[in-house]
C-alpha cells in the first residue's frame, strides 16, 4: 500500500484555478466516502485551504494507475471541463511523504514557515479521522508529519521573525514595552497599512486606540472598527503625553512631525519611551527625532528591512528543516518497506513502481 | 586530599567563570538568537565549586567565612552568580550570563591576590565575630551582589537600547527582554541591594568597638553612607522618572564599578575593618 498526493496550490495554479478545484469543509466527508467507495483509495485526508487543494489517498494500485483515478475523481467531482496541465502535481511515495512533511512544517506555503498551515492540516485529518477514512498508515504518516512540524519549529529558525511590515512593528514594541496590555496607541492618517498595524497591536493587547485623519470621517470609521476614538487632526499633538506608539501615515508632502515639535511634547512625558512608526511615502516623520532621548523611530525602509532579514533568516533554515523531515521519514519508509529515494531533482510527479 | 584547600575550589570556578566569559563571546558574536542552556549551567557548575570553597572555608574556621578581603570578595561574587541563577530561571532574562561572566572572571581573578588572604594567626579569633557581625558583614556584602547584578542588567539594558535606537537587526532576533522589562529587573535589584545594604549598615552601627575608634569618621562607614546616599538618589530619581533609562543604566555601571574599585581601598584604610 503506497501513500499518494494530488493536488494544485499556489506553487502550481493561480487562485483562479485553485478556487474551482476547492472543497467546503461540508462537502469534504462525501467526497471522501465516494473516494474510498470507488476502490481507488483505502484510506483519505482532503486538504483544502486557500493556497492548495491536496488529497492525500492510501492506494493498492500502481502509482501511475492512482494518479489518474485521482485526477478523474477530483475533475468529476469539481464538474471541471478544461484542460489541466502541469498545475495538477502528483507525487508517490517516498516524495508523497516528504511532501507532507514539508507542507506540514511550512516549508511549502506562500509565507515560508508560516504555522497556520499546520493547524489546517490537523482539522483536515482530524475531519476524515472522525468520518473512518484514515487507517493504520495515514494515522501513522500524519501524526509523524505533526510530530516532525513540531520539533522543526522548536530546533530550527524557520517560523523565527515577522516577515510583514504590520508584524515587525508589533515585535519592535515588544522590543520596547514591558507589555502592549496598557499601550495608547495613536494612528496618524487613516491609510490601509496604518490599520493593518493598527489590528496587530490590538491583537496583542494594545487598549487604547486614537485616530486623527484630515478627513475627520475617515477618522471616525476607522476609530468604529477598531475599537478607538477619533480626535480632529490638528488636535494630534495634545494626546503625545499619554500615547505610547504612534503610527503615521497620512499624505502630508513635508514633516508633519519634526524635532522641535516634538522636543516640548516629550517633556510630558516623564522618560516613557515612544515608539513612532512612519509608514508614509514621502515620510511624515523627520529622522533628526530619532536623536531624542526615548524616541524610537522606524519608517516603511527601515520595517521592510528587518522583514526581509527574517526571510532571509528562514532561508537559510530551509536545509536543516529538510534534514529534520529525511530523518523522521526514514522509519516510515522502512515499516512499509521502501528505500527512500530522496533525490533532490523533480519532486514534482515522478511516480514509482507500487511495490519498488 | 589535604592538599585541595578552599582556594583551589575557588580558582576552580574561577576558571569555569572564564570558560563562561569565552562562552559569552561566542553568544555575543551569534546575536544572542537561541535560548542556550550552556552558559546556564557553567555557571551553575562555578556556582558549586565556589559554594564548596565558602563552605570548606567556613567549616575549617567554624565561622562565616567573611573575615578579610578575599573571603568578602568571594562572598560579593557568589552573591551576583546566586541571584544570576535564580534570576536566570526566565528564559528571557538567561542571557543576562553572559554580561555577568566577564564581572564575575574579574572580581575572581582580583580576589585570588595572595595579599587579599593572608592566614589567620593561630588561635586567634577572627576578625568578624559574632551574630551582628555576621549579619553586617553578609547583608553589605549581599547588598554589593545585588547592586552588581543590577548593573550588568543595566549593561544589557544598553546593549538593546542602542540596537533597537540605530535599528540593527540584533535588537529583533535576540531573544533579550524588551528594555523596559530589563530597566525594571536593574532597579528591583537596586532596591533589593538598598535594603540589604540599610540593614548592613545599621547592624555596623551597633557592633562594639574600641571607643578610640569613631564610627562616623572611619573611611569605610563613611564611604558606605556614600554608596548608600548614591544608590538613593538613583532610585529616588527613577522614581520621580526625572532619568530617563539610557542614563538611569549608565549611572547604576558607574556607580557599581566606583564600588568595585574602590572597595579594597576604603577597606584597607578603615580601622574598623583592618586594625
Amino acid at each position: 500500500m503506497n501513500v499518494v498526493v494530488i493536488g494544485l496550490s499556489h506553487n502550481s495554479a493561480p487562485v483562479e484555478l485553485r478556487e474551482r478545484f476547492a472543497f467546503t469543509e461540508a462537502e469534504i466527508p462525501g467526497a471522501l466516502k465516494s473516494l474510498c467507495e470507488s476502490g481507488v483509495a483505502a484510506e483519505a485526508v482532503i486538504v483544502s485551504t486557500c493556497n492548495r487543494v491536496e488529497i492525500y489517498a492510501v492506494t493498492a494500485l500502481t502509482s501511475d494507475a492512482a494518479v489518474i483515478e485521482l485526477k478523474k475523481f477530483l475533475v468529476t467531482h469539481h464538474a471541471f471541463n478544461d484542460t489541466l496541465g502541469d498545475q495538477l502535481y502528483s507525487f508517490a511515495e517516498p516524495h508523497s511523504l516528504h511532501h507532507l512533511f514539508k507542507v506540514a512544517c511550512g516549508l511549502d506555503s506562500m509565507v515560508l514557515g508560516e504555522t497556520e498551515i499546520l493547524g489546517q492540516l490537523k482539522d483536515a485529518y482530524d475531519l476524515a479521522l472522525q468520518h473512518g477514512h484514515t487507517g493504520a498508515r495515514l494515522n501513522k504518516v500524519f501524526q509523524r508529519a505533526f510530530h516532525t512540524a513540531k520539533h522543526v519549529r522548536t530546533h530550527t529558525n524557520i517560523q523565527r521573525g515577522s516577515v510583514s511590515v504590520a508584524s515587525v512593528a508589533v515585535e519592535l514594541a515588544e522590543k520596547i514595552f514591558n507589555s502592549l496590555g496598557d499601550r495608547e496607541v495613536l494612528v496618524l492618517g487613516a491609510g490601509d497599512t496604518s490599520e493593518k498595524v493598527a489590528r496587530a497591536l490590538l491583537s496583542r493587547g494594545a487598549k487604547n486606540l486614537i485616530v486623527a485623519s484630515r478627513t475627520f470621517e475617515r477618522a471616525q470609521a476607522l476609530a468604529a472598527a477598531l475599537g478607538g476614538r477619533a480626535v480632529q487632526f490638528e488636535n494630534w499633538a495634545v494626546e503625545f503625553g499619554n500615547i505610547d506608539i504612534a503610527i503615521s501615515s497620512t499624505a502630508a508632502p513635508h514633516h508633519i512631525l519634526d524635532r522641535a515639535k516634538l522636543e516640548p511634547l516629550m517633556k510630558h512625558r516623564k522618560n516613557r519611551p515612544l515608539l513612532l512608526i512612519d509608514i508614509a511615502v514621502p515620510r511624515d516623520i523627520d529622522p533628526e527625532v530619532n536623536f531624542l532621548e526615548n524616541v524610537y523611530l522606524y519608517n516603511v525602509d527601515d520595517l521592510q528591512t528587518i522583514a526581509d532579514d527574517y526571510l532571509k533568516l528562514r532561508r537559510e533554515e530551509i536545509a536543516r528543516c529538510e534534514a529534520i523531515i529525511a530523518d523522521k521519514i526514514k522509519p516510515l519508509l522502512e515499516a512499509s518497506r521502501i528505500q527512500p529515494q530522496m533525490d533532490t531533482d523533480g519532486h514534482r510527479l515522478k511516480t514509482l513502481p507500487a511495490d519498488a | 586530599m589535604a592538599w585541595f584547600t578552599d582556594r583551589h575550589f575557588f580558582l576552580l570556578a574561577v576558571a569555569v567563570y572564564g570558560v563562561s566569559a569565552m562562552y559569552s563571546v561566542f553568544l555575543w558574536r551569534k546575536g544572542f538568537r537561541q535560548d542556550d542552556h550552556a552558559n546556564y549551567f557553567l555557571l551553575l557548575t562555578a556556582f558549586a565549586l565556589h559554594t564548596a570553597a565558602m563552605v570548606k572555608r567556613g567549616f575549617s574556621m567554624a565561622h562565616c567565612p567573611v573575615n578579610n578581603l578575599y573571603e568578602a570578595t568571594t562572598f560579593v561574587a557568589w552573591t551576583i552568580v546566586a541571584a544570576y541563577l535564580i534570576i536566570g530561571l526566565l528564559p528571557r532574562l538567561r542571557f543576562l550570563g553572559a554580561f555577568a561572566s566577564p564581572v564575575l572572571l574579574a572580581i575572581g581573578v582580583f580576589a585570588l591576590m595572595p595579599a587579599l588572604d593572608p592566614p589567620h594567626p593561630a588561635g586567634a579569633p577572627p576578625e568578624f565575630s559574632g551574630a551582628l557581625v555576621s549579619l553586617h558583614a553578609a547583608t553589605s556584602l549581599l547588598a554589593y551582589g545585588a547592586f552588581g547584578l543590577g548593573a550588568v542588567a543595566a549593561a544589557m539594558f544598553l546593549m538593546q537600547q542602542h540596537d533597537l535606537k540605530f535599528h540593527k537587526l540584533r535588537a529583533v532576533l535576540s531573544l533579550f527582554p524588551s528594555i523596559q522589562r530589563l530597566e525594571i529587573v536593574a532597579v528591583r535589584l537596586v532596591f533589593a541591594g538598598f535594603i540589604l545594604l540599610t540593614v548592613g549598615l545599621a547592624a555596623g552601627r551597633h557592633l562594639p568597638r574600641p571607643p578610640d575608634k569613631p564610627y562616623w569618621t572611619d573611611p569605610k562607614v563613611v564611604w558606605s553612607i556614600f554608596m548608600w546616599i548614591a544608590y538613593l538618589a538613583l532610585l529616588v530619581f527613577r522614581r520621580l522618572r526625572l532619568s530617563s533609562g539610557r542614563n538611569l543604566a549608565v549611572s547604576l555601571i558607574v556607580v557599581f564599578l566606583f564600588l568595585l574599585l574602590t572597595f579594597w581601598g576604603t577597606n584597607l584604610l578603615s580601622p574598623l575593618h583592618h586594625p
